[in-house]
């Protein structure tokens, strides 16, 4: 699995697929803190918003980095098609995680704050940007051409979704109302509904740890049901 | 001959239509098969179930050796691997799980083979289309391969690297690997396969060998100023062609056997008439070409 992830990464990191995510992710970081002081909780809670949209593409540009013929070959190698789109999840996560720590750290280090941020600051911080992270990547894995022929509704299935995601998190009272649904829905609300909590909040509540836990449990059902589909469109 | 897998029935179909209808085959050591049919026939799938990246509806696969190494080749021969031949092997074969030392020593062997050492440091996007094939080739030999799959493995190739490839897959043949491919590129089929399945309305019709060229009748055309003067060889003449040319002459094309083409030709000749072409015909041959 070792080999198949440093192989996947170093493929990835040649395509030079990932320097306009990354640019606009840096651009964005940077024109956001340009002024200071700057709210702690809104902040991240933008910043994770951004990176949501640019972790999709980031998931694309990976599932999508070899040649399709190559990768049929790379799968053979790896023995299997699940361990294959495994060590792309993988990867997904770990450049999430990454782009995480950074939305983090870059702005407590220039001190682009109004107040130093204290550990649940960030903590809230890290969690929300990690946890829309690892939702997009779900989300977008379901458009790759791992399930989806045309290249040209991949595009527009990532960005659909992702844009329907925050949109239907302003809707939350009228979706209310069709009881079941809001269950169904990709809960980036839940993230922006916590990041809406004022700076000076002195703990962390236990259902906000509940409401990340849901995020993680909702995208792993989303990456499951890539897995059943992908093995079912073998068949 | 020592078969090491047998194809048993196996059939497939997408959505309601029948792509594959129990398709039975054996692969021997040291054969090489050829799959041919039209486009769409299912040679591609019958290859994809065979390396089982595509499952087949019903039917089995029996391999006859415990740990059978099969090599894939697809079809699609990837334009941008962004890796040196050396990298690129070493990945795959890690991928693979072979261990660094005797890798290594694989590549090199494969390298040396497909006589590919000078381009090892090259970076295989700035290869040409011939020796990208080699390189994928290579690849499906990282391990000790026992059969080597090739879907269309000249295909877009020009003449000089499909004559360059089918000497590498001549070698590879002497080395006692079994390949099983497909291919419309006829020269390739006359000098190197053993065995060639034609793929048929769904199903494997035939089995022919086109190795043993047999040539039991030639093709004979000529002109002549009548034809009443064929009157005594119609027995031995099958005429496919016959016209009036501008000169008065008939211009006939004809089938002989080849134990008739000398008495048939020496006669013509004594009749003045004009020999333009004698070329002997494989029939098998003949029939073959009309499947793709």
């Amino acid at each position: 699995m070792t080999s198949l992830l440093r192989y996947q990464f170093i493929n990835y990191l040649r395509t030079y697929k990932y320097v306009p995510p990354f640019s606009i992710f840096v651009l964005c970081l940077v024109v956001n803190y340009t002024f200071i002081p700057n709210p702690i909780l809104d902040s991240y809670s933008f910043t994770a918003i951004i990176l949501f949209f640019l972790m999709g593409w980031f998931t694309v540009t990976l599932f999508h980095a070899e040649d399709e013929g190559q990768k049929v070959i790379t799968t053979l190698h790896a023995k299997s098609r699940t361990q294959y789109n495994l060590g792309i999840f993988m990867i997904c996560v770990l450049i999430g995680l990454f782009l995480s720590c950074i939305s983090v750290i870059y702005p407590t280090l220039i001190g682009a704050f109004g107040e130093k941020p204290r550990f649940i600051h960030q903590l809230l911080g890290f969690l929300s940007h990690f946890s829309l992270s690892v939702l997009a990547i779900a989300l977008s894995a379901i458009f790759t051409r791992e399930l989806v022929k045309n290249k040209q509704n991949t595009w527009w299935g990532i960005l659909g979704i992702l844009i329907v995601s925050v949109v239907i998190a302003t809707l939350k009272e009228t979706i209310l109302q069709i009881k079941g649904l809001i269950w169904l829905l990709p809960p980036v609300r839940l993230s922006l509904e916590m990041m809406g909590s004022e700076d000076s909040i002195a703990t962390i509540p236990n259902i906000f740890y509940w409401r990340f836990v849901w995020i993680f449990v909702y995208s792993s059902l989303v990456v499951l049901l890539f897995f059943l589909l992908s093995n079912r469109k073998r068949r | 001959m020592n078969t090491i897998m047998e194809i048993q029935n196996i059939s497939k179909q997408y959505r309601d239509k029948k792509i594959i209808e129990n398709a039975t085959f054996s692969i021997c050591a040291n054969q090489i098969i050829a799959l041919v049919g039209k486009n769409g026939s299912g040679k591609s799938t019958l290859l994809k179930i065979i390396v089982e990246l595509v499952d087949a509806d019903s039917g089995s696969i029996v391999k006859h050796r415990q740990s059978l190494k099969i090599g894939y080749v697809p079809e699609v021969t990837p334009s941008h691997i962004l890796f040196t031949p050396e990298e690129y092997l070493y990945h795959m074969g890690s991928i693979r799980g072979m261990a660094k030392k005797q890798l290594q020593q694989k590549i090199n062997n494969l390298l040396e083979l497909f006589h590919l050492e000078e381009a090892r440091n090259i970076q295989i996007v700035n290869f040409s289309k011939g020796m990208k094939q080699k390189v994928m080739i290579m690849q499906a030999m990282l391990e000790d391969t026992d059969l080597l799959i090739l879907d269309e493995p000249l295909s877009g190739l020009d003449p000089k690297a499909q004559r360059d490839l089918e000497e590498t897959l001549s070698v590879l043949k002497d080395k006692g690997l079994s390949i099983v491919l497909t291919c419309h590129e006829t020269k390739l089929l006359q000098h190197l396969v053993d065995t060639v399945l034609v793929i048929h309305n769904n199903k494997i019709l035939q089995a022919n060998s086109l190795n043993n060229n047999d040539l039991p009748k030639n093709k004979l055309m000529f002109e002549i100023s009548s034809m009443k003067l064929l009157d005594n060889l119609l027995p031995l003449l099958e005429i496919q062609q016959q016209s009036l040319l501008n000169n008065g002459c008939h211009k006939v094309i004809a089938v002989i056997k080849t134990e008739d083409t000398d008495q048939v030709l020496l006669d013509l000749l004594q009749k003045k008439s004009s020999i333009k072409q004698l070329s002997p015909i494989n029939q098998k041959e003949e029939q073959f070409y009309t499947h793709f």
